[in-house]
């Protein structure tokens, strides 16, 4: 097993050099709304972000927060990243990227092909001067939060030809309910487990059910970057948007 | 008399053949052909869009600095001299006509920076509301340029190589009148290679 994930990395770091070589970018995983590579957010607050997100219905908005932008300007990252994810459906090219890189500390807009018009460059650069001053203090959830209102904001001024549903920001609510009754199920059964031994061997059976909790919630982790319930619609990008520095 | 059948059936079959293969190929090139001039025309597009801001901007800066009259009417000429060369995508294949352009649009590239670094002496119209939009409209052009010029060599590049093999380029000769196409060359300022910083 440990070979086998050992022989895995090899050829993930020699697949990523080899295109690293050719000067080509790596792009995170998109596993939902939002793309916390950074890991700059908590829990809750990404939660918070995702209802924000959801409530915007006039384009397929993503939050990006990569580690690193790879040596590239971030109008560069920017497009390709957009380009690569296919955000946005494919007819309408209506997606859009809010990216802040932390290690390069540049923030940007990204506007998909169809929104140009409504998201316009001179709105792009407004919304990314009123959340800078967040970013300097190190406040990326408010900056988020201020910038996900006002592209909202903005995105309401305009009709709009209204996102697919079946594309659209479709994080499972069905999961939690799911994984409470799991609990519930894994509850019984262990307690059943710890009774079934007699009196002086329960607390090995506890140590037991732990261990087997903290695998499966590691293998939970590990399997999370596969969730392919969100997906881009494959719109496309051609440069609009704004930038900035904090 | 059964052997010249077999012998003649042969070789029907084997111009069918051909001939479907150089349907394909055409019909090939052709499209690629389509996808260079839609890439063009996109290209074309972003920088009649920094011609359309520039005005604009000219009429801004001047409230503010009306002494920079030298930088604003380089400007207003090498934007003059810009739109006078116009490429439209049946000319692609002409390198003289794409190098005439690169070289009109690069000279009205720099003549604006230098208004946008004359610009920065002037505190008041930097926190001109209007000059402000009309600068961020002009970074968002210019990356739009670049995004179209490299989609566009892109484009040329994957033409190119595909309309330069063999047997491509003898059934191309043959059938049609499609020729290499031109590329830009790669600005100085983009051959430099980015600071990667730890």
């Amino acid at each position: 097993m440990k070979k086998y994930v050992l022989f895995l990395a090899q050829v993930f770091f020699i697949f990523a050099y080899t295109l690293s070589v050719r000067g080509e970018l790596i792009f995170p995983k998109l596993t939902g709304p939002i793309v916390d590579e950074a890991g700059l957010l908590s829990p809750e607050m990404e939660e918070e972000l995702q209802q924000k997100i959801q409530s915007i219905k006039q384009a397929q908005v993503v939050v990006a927060l990569p580690k690193s932008l790879q040596g590239q300007e971030i109008e560069e990252y920017g497009y390709q990243l957009g380009r690569s994810w296919g955000i946005g459906q494919k007819e309408t090219d209506n997606g859009l990227l809010l990216i802040i890189a932390p290690t390069e500390r540049r923030v940007r807009i990204e506007v998909g092909y169809g929104l140009e018009g409504v998201m316009t460059d001179a709105r792009s650069a407004q919304i990314i001067r009123r959340l800078t001053p967040f970013l300097k203090e190190g406040n990326y959830n408010q900056a988020l939060l201020s910038g996900l209102t006002d592209i909202e904001t903005t995105l309401k001024g305009s009709d709009l030809p209204a996102i697919n549903p079946a594309t659209a920001l479709k994080t499972g609510s069905a999961t939690d309910s799911t994984g409470i009754f799991a609990l519930i199920i894994f509850g019984i059964i262990g307690f059943l487990y710890i009774m079934s031994h007699p009196k002086g061997y329960r607390a090995q059976a506890v140590l037991d059910l732990v261990l087997l909790l903290l695998s499966i919630i590691g293998r939970g982790r590990g399997g999370k970057g596969g969730d392919d319930h969100f997906q881009g619609g494959g719109g496309s990008f051609g440069g609009g948007g704004a930038s900035g520095r904090f | 008399m059964k052997k010249g059948w077999i012998i003649l059936s042969i070789i029907v079959a084997l111009v069918i053949l051909c001939g479907i293969g150089v349907i394909k190929t055409l019909n090939g090139m052709i499209g690629m052909d389509e996808g260079v001039k839609a890439s063009w025309s996109q290209v074309l597009n972003q920088y009649q869009r920094r011609s359309d801001l520039i005005p604009n901007l000219v009429q801004t800066v001047k409230g503010y600095a009306s002494h920079e009259q030298e930088t604003l009417s380089a400007v207003i000429e090498a934007r003059a001299n810009a739109t006078k060369t116009v490429v439209s995508p049946e000319m692609l294949s002409n390198v003289a006509a794409i190098q005439a352009f690169q070289k009109n649009q690069s000279a009205l590239s720099s003549a604006l920076s230098r208004l946008m670094a004359v610009s920065e002496r002037y505190p008041d119209l930097k926190a001109n509301q209007n000059f402000l939009d009309l600068q961020s409209q002009l970074e968002g052009t210019e990356n739009r340029i670049a995004v179209a010029r490299k989609d566009y060599i892109d484009s040329v590049k994957a033409f190119n190589t595909r309309i330069r093999k063999i047997p491509t380029i003898w059934i191309v000769r043959l059938f049609s009148d499609m020729e290499p196409k031109a590329s830009f060359d790669i600005e100085p300022e983009a051959q430099v290679a980015p600071t990667v910083s730890f």
